[in-house]
């Protein structure tokens, strides 16, 4: 009998002891906290602003340095460390006035000669440095100098009315060399800590220029495993905000609790097709293909109807330099395209292989939809799935390959977009090659003349469309949970968290 | 007749020999796959000359093999290199991470022993009847899980139906001790849940061939009650040749919570091998591989040892 109570005892008091430790690893306290967690997937690497290539680090980076001039999340260019630019007719000088009163995280005042010392370490210009610019599009700066009125100026080999945008690059004091360890800027939150595979902690900068901003204390960015382990720390409330979700992720979120936030993303999904590869070589091929597929089905199974279609190399998002007369040229027209196949030789279709990487679940199910559409003009297409670095690797640097899918991210500037269909591209993996396009680019940096550059943007886009260079697809929307207890956040249409603007909801 | 020296200096070479075998495996793995470090870490954006940059800087432009044997070399003075991606020391790295798979695993072993052993013991004490039946049902079910989907349905059945604690919120060991454990246990019994079965099944039919001993019958015409027997004889008798299983199931639970890790996001070794590998981080991944084994080779030379210590038999064989 006795043994039996003594049982009983050690057994509740065990159970005991369990639960008490479970209820401790319960929910804390979160609203009367001023901070947010930003769940973020990929893994922070690199801090330092000159060598930041990831969109994944540019995220978290764009809080702690900024440039002369700012990109906002409609997509608008506006002064930031610099008031105003001058710009020469010829595109090829640019003469910056600083803002006054700016303070680095480090206490010391922004300068002209921190402008200067930040543009020519982004450019190469530092001795030492072997001319190999940082920032690879500021590669055509030629000298940057402070003049006697506190004025900045730029000076590039050739005009380059195509440069403003990369005037964004961050602005560090004069001299310093170890942004990659301790991260200094004069952004809206201070670098705090980096945890290796975990977290990178940002502080509140209480002497940033903008008064009354940021919000924040404390903003951390979590290094989630995949998509579905950020769902579920979201749903546990241990993340707050948590961007690039799938739609039918989005749709199974609690919206009592999560605000879902949608813009454009800019970004161009392509059905890429090397054009190398017989019988992709043939432009008849490659248009029975635009033809054969199906560009609003493909939208509804990956993104649940949350994309834009896209005909040309270039999102309509991109305004005036796109050219909405392009809309409609590939519709999807089965018995023409089996004609453009009997044209070519392949009435009877063709095999061929589409290498995607299975690290973006959108690229593979639109592999495995266009692989449906395409079998009605006959071509049978194998998908093959690879990580991110083998298909960096072989695919996109090695151009091995017949077709893949993939979303080429772009800023704003509309020569990133068009660049790399220019033959001697590093970024041309499609092996495009039209001595036009290549003409017409090396063209549009030196015309000043805004309406004339863009009549040249059209231009190129034109060809590419005729060309059939690859298939477009869609530019996917870009969906964010916010948790309810914040407000103020934006979707930017680029790899921006920008987490000045967000603050508390107080009721 | 081996003696205990050369018994154990014999083993200490193959425990040598292993470890190289398995650094010479990792190497050739990696000179097979393709991908560049430098251009992972910067991306598609990147242009060849930011890339080329990056590769001199960290030191890939030299050779596969050339970096193989500074590494090597680097292990004999216990300096496992720095990792590329991470740009701190390998070794700092891994002792960051080991709270978590080390704590996973110990748990995951005291739940095993703690759930198993009596549960083998009550149901050895009348093969055949439907409690026994019942055990061995569900141990049979619980084999066929493996961790990862266990710790799905532990996700969904805690957080989701019941809503009793959070998941992936990791607390560290010197922030709250019981937090920790606490965030642990639900890992640790995904990881446990086929250990437990297989210890289970493993226990009882180990007791219930022991029990139809001789020694048993005379203990038990010696007036011996059943528990003394059990406790005396027949669980010693089980569990000496239980040790070589327990350093299995020990080394199979460590690689069964590198996958749960993943599952429920915690930030351990598997982690860190997952993110070593998509980026390929030779010198990150080839140490914590090299741990991995390291551990798992130890584990097994341990309880080789042992064993040999406590039946000398072994070591005629």
């Amino acid at each position: 009998m006795n043994k039996y109570i003594l049982k009983s005892v050690t057994v509740l008091s065990a159970a005991g002891l369990i639960f008490t430790v479970l209820a401790g690893c319960g929910k804390k306290p979160a609203d009367e906290n001023n901070y947010a967690v930003v769940g973020i997937t990929q893994e922070p690497g690199i801090f330092d602003p000159h060598t930041v290539v990831a969109a994944g680090d540019e995220e978290i980076i764009y809080n702690i340095y900024e440039g002369l001039y700012k990109f906002d999340y409609e997509g608008n260019l506006n002064p930031c460390l610099a008031t105003d630019v001058e710009i020469s007719d010829d595109a090829s000088v640019y003469t910056f006035t600083i803002r006054k009163g700016v303070k680095f995280h480090d206490g010391s005042d922004l300068d002209p000669i921190d402008v200067v010392y930040s543009l020519k370490r982004a450019a190469g210009l530092i001795d030492g440095q072997n001319g190999v610019a940082l920032v690879s599009e500021l590669d055509s700066v030629k000298d940057v100098e402070e003049l006697s009125d506190g004025k900045v100026k730029v000076t590039l080999e050739e005009g380059n009315s195509e440069v403003m945008s990369y005037f964004t690059t961050g602005i560090i004091p004069e001299g310093y060399d170890n942004c990659q360890a301790a991260p200094v800027g004069t952004g809206p939150f201070k670098f705090d800590s980096y945890n290796p595979g975990q977290s990178v902690i940002l502080v509140k900068n209480d002497k940033y220029w903008q008064k009354g901003l940021p919000y924040l204390d404390k903003v951390t960015f979590k290094v989630c495993a995949d998509m579905d382990a950020g769902l579920t720390e979201l749903s546990s409330g241990s993340i707050d905000i948590f961007p690039y979700l799938t739609s039918d992720r989005a749709a199974q979120l609690d919206t009592s609790r999560y605000n879902i936030l949608s813009n454009g993303s800019n970004m161009v999904q392509v059905f890429a097709l090397n054009n190398k590869v017989e019988p992709l070589n043939d432009v008849r091929v490659r248009k029975a293909i635009n033809y054969a597929i199906n560009r609003k089905d493909i939208i509804s199974v990956t993104m649940d109807g949350n994309g834009v279609e896209l005909v040309t190399a270039m999102s309509p998002a991109m305004g005036s330099y796109y050219d909405p007369s392009l809309n409609g040229t590939y519709d999807q027209d089965i018995s023409k395209a089996k004609e453009l196949m009997a044209e070519a030789g392949y009435e009877n279709g063709f095999d061929i292989t589409c290498t995607v990487t299975s690290s973006y679940l959108i690229h593979v199910n639109t592999a495995v939809e266009l692989a449906s559409e395409l079998k009605a003009i006959g071509i049978n297409m194998q998908i093959q799935q690879v990580d991110w670095a083998t298909w960096l690797d072989t695919v996109y640097t090695g151009r091995d390959y017949e077709t893949t899918v993939i979303a080429l991210t772009s800023t704003y500037a509309p020569y990133d977009v068009l660049g790399r269909y220019q033959t001697s591209d590093g970024g041309n993996f499609i092996n495009y090659s039209n001595s036009e396009v290549d003409e017409l680019m090396a063209k549009i940096p030196l015309t000043t003349d805004v309406a004339e550059r863009t009549e040249l943007y059209h231009q190129v886009l034109a060809i590419l469309t005729e060309d059939a260079c690859s298939a477009y697809i869609q530019d996917p929307t870009t969906i964010t949970a916010v948790s309810t207890r914040l407000e103020g956040y934006h979707v930017y249409p680029m790899y921006v968290q920008d987490m000045s603007t967000v603050k508390l909801v107080t009721n | 007749m081996q003696s205990k020296a050369s018994y154990l200096i014999g083993k200490t070479v193959e425990l040598i020999l292993t470890l190289l075998v398995v650094s010479l495996l990792v190497f050739a793995a990696f000179s097979v796959i393709p991908g560049d470090t430098a251009r992972v870490m910067l991306g598609p954006d990147a242009t060849e000359s930011q890339v080329e940059l990056l590769r001199a800087e960290l030191g890939l432009d030299k050779p596969l093999a050339a970096r193989y044997l500074s590494w090597l070399l680097g292990l004999l003075t216990f300096n496992p290199g720095k990792s590329y991606a991470y740009n701190v020391s390998v070794s700092g790295l891994i002792a960051q991470r080991l709270p978590v798979t080390i704590g996973m695993s110990i748990i995951a072993m005291i739940m095993v022993i703690l759930i198993s052993y009596p549960l083998a013991v009550l149901s050895s004490r009348k093969p055949g009847r439907l409690g026994d039946q019942i055990c061995s049902v569900i141990g049979h079910v619980l084999f066929a899980i493996p961790p990862y989907v266990a710790s799905l349905l532990l996700i969904l059945l805690t957080s989701s139906v019941f809503s009793l604690l959070t998941v992936g919120n990791y607390v560290s060991p010197s922030e709250d001790f019981f937090e920790y454990i606490g965030c642990l246990l639900l890992p640790s019994f995904a990881v446990a849940l086929p250990k437990i079965a297989m210890s289970f099944k493993f226990l009882r039919s180990s007791i219930i061939e022991q029990k139809s001993a001789d020694y048993v019958r005379t203990a038990k015409s010696h007036g011996m009650s059943d528990l003394k027997i059990l406790i005396r004889h027949v669980l010693p008798n089980s569990n000496v040749s239980s040790i070589t299983i327990i350093s299995i199931i020990l080394s199979d639970i460590l690689g069964g919570s590198l996958i749960v890790e993943q599952v429920f996001n915690l930030p351990g070794l598997g982690r860190l091998l997952l993110s070593a590998i998509s980026r390929r981080d030779f010198p990150l991944l080839s140490g914590i591989v090299f741990y991995l084994a390291l551990v798992t080779v130890l584990l097994y030379f341990i309880s080789d040892i042992a064993a040999s210590f406590a039946d000398p038999r072994i070591r005629l064989k």
